[in-house]
């Protein structure tokens, strides 16, 4: 059965949220549901880590990939996040790519055109 | 390879993401899966945003592909390497730049050139017992940065992890039941875990010039106590790996507070004292394949009257592994030099024991520590571990004086 990932849709933004599931490889089907999003015309992805207890290796390598995947077709922005997810953003470079909020509603008010992925 | 910026949230990142992939390769998953996760743990920990691992198969020399991320089309991704590339690649067994002069890279031919447009950066040969079995190939990392040294003995050691669980699926494959090799691999493993923390507690045991090799000491003395009292082989191996993280917590104190020699005041004291529960807090968030490290740490300083820190537990409250911990962390550091006094002598550090017995240390954690040193000194242990540290000779007669009157 296929998971449905948790979001909330707000004008041309999208927030998802990671939760723990970032963590395995099954994640990855969030890359495919936030391509899709900006397919049907949404602007901004905001991936909200507040449900996020600890990002490990995996849930790293599926947010490179999502970045990867829609690289030039919309901004992607993190929230929410905790001290510690964000100690490991920064160790893995992350934070140097990505824009990051302290929370969703923070993320949500910024417009869509001026941040986000800027490789 | 440039410098290596080591933090403690790195360490600790690729720690837990060790533990992680311990965990994944010997779970019953099914084997895609495995290494499906293991080459994310892989690219997430180096921040590569393309991956790709090759099975390789000796008979005709061709490495096909079984798990990728990152990679639009991989079908029909072949490389084939010749016997000498083979043989070279066993001999050098470390992984390599591709971009780098190293002469393994010329022995793959046109190998090279297709693994150069699948993206592939670094290398990394999957090799057991010099037997190759496959190849994990990553990009470059995504935020630009350079590989390093560091970066490089980690691979290796995931790469040695990875390598074991292909081992053994291939070892399924063949429908070979050699168990006693894989028991062989299997402490191999664990190994390489023990080395890795071990190198991260020599880092603690750095920013004090007084205790070098303390932790390792606390480490061996508290699995040879554990030994003694009959815990399980897994058990002891859990002792031996919280007795090298005791004093984690010491990372976050001031280095001049730990070295220092005049009496401390009582902010200092605080500041110090702080370590176990700083420990704890760190490693409670590392997911070990053993028991009670936390705790083992968080209590190593309590007291069996209770007048220890940090949760002022008494006897049986404290756990068993953090009392042995309390006693042989006390006797090494009464048997080594420190900032504020030199060592005592062996007889000193058994009449302190005596002191505090029943008050500071434990009875039931005494009791095999002495007849541990005991069984030692008459040479009926193999490998002993305590008496070849101390500064002073042991004979029978001289230890049987030391332990007169001690309580039985
Ligand atoms: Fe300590």
């Amino acid at each position: 059965m296929a998971v449905r990932h948790k979001h909330r849709e707000t004008g041309t933004s999208v927030v998802v949220y990671a939760d723990n599931y970032i963590n395995d490889i099954e994640g990855e089907k969030l890359e495919e549901m936030c391509d899709a999003f900006l397919e049907k015309g949404f602007k901004k992805i905001v991936i909200d880590f507040s449900g996020t207890d600890l990002v490990n290796s995996i849930g790293v390598s599926i947010l490179i990939g999502i970045i990867e995947k829609i690289k030039g077709k919309g901004a992607v922005v993190f929230s929410g996040l905790k001290d510690v997810n964000f100690q490991i953003f920064h160790i893995v470079g992350l934070t140097r790519h990505i824009r990051v909020y302290d929370n969703e509603e923070d993320a949500l008010k910024e417009s869509a055109s001026c941040d986000g992925v800027s490789l | 390879m440039s410098g290596v910026d080591l933090s403690l949230e790195r360490l600790l990142f690729n720690l837990n993401t060790l533990a992680e992939l311990g965990e994944e390769i010997t779970s019953p998953k099914d084997f895609t899966r495995v290494v499906k996760s293991s080459l994310y743990m892989v690219m997430g920990t180096f921040s590569a945003s393309k991956g790709i691992v090759f099975q390789y198969d000796q008979s005709d020399g061709l490495f096909t592909q079984i798990a990728s991320k990152g990679l639009t089309d991989v079908r029909g991704a072949g490389l084939k390497i010749g016997k000498d590339a083979a043989t070279a690649i066993i001999r050098n067994n470390k992984p390599i730049d591709l971009k780098s002069a190293d002469p393994v890279i010329a022995l793959l031919g046109p190998g090279r050139e297709f693994l150069e447009r699948l993206g592939a950066r670094v290398l990394a040969f999957l090799i057991v017992k010099d037997e190759l079995l496959g190849l994990i190939a990553m990009s470059d990392k995504f935020s630009g940065e350079d590989y390093t040294l560091y970066d490089y003995q980690l691979l290796s050691v995931m790469a040695q992890h990875i390598s074991f669980s292909l081992h053994s699926h291939t070892l399924l494959m063949r429908l070979m039941y050699r168990y006693n090799e894989n028991k062989g691999l299997y402490e191999n493993l664990r190994r390489i875990y023990y080395d890795t923390i071990h190198a991260f507690a020599a880092a603690i045991d750095a920013k004090d010039a007084y205790t070098k090799g303390h932790s390792h000491r606390v480490s061996s003395y508290s699995a040879a106590v554990a030994r003694e009292m009959g815990w399980s082989a897994d058990d002891i191996e859990g002792i031996r790996i919280s007795g090298l993280l005791h004093d984690i917590g010491k990372i976050a104190v001031d280095k001049s507070i730990i070295n220092k020699a005049s009496p401390l005041t009582s902010n200092e004291c605080k500041e110090l004292n702080s370590h176990p529960v700083i420990g704890y807090e760190i490693l409670s968030r590392i997911k070990f394949p053993w028991k009670g490290i936390p705790m083992m740490t968080r209590n190593h300083h309590e007291k069996v009257d209770g007048s220890g820190y940090p949760d002022r537990l008494k006897k049986s409250d404290i756990p068993l592994g953090a009392r042995i911990m309390a006693l042989v962390d006390a006797f090494d550091a009464m048997t080594t030099d420190r900032p504020y006094r030199p060592r005592l002598s062996f007889r000193e550090a058994i009449d302190e024991v005596k002191d505090h017995y029943n008050r500071q240390f434990d009875p039931e954690v005494v009791r095999p520590f002495i007849s541990v040193i005991r069984k030692e000194v008459l040479s009926e242990v193999e490998n002993p571990t305590i008496v070849p540290l101390m500064h002073e000779h042991l004979d029978p007669v001289t230890l049987s004086r030391i332990l007169e009157g001690f309580p039985r």
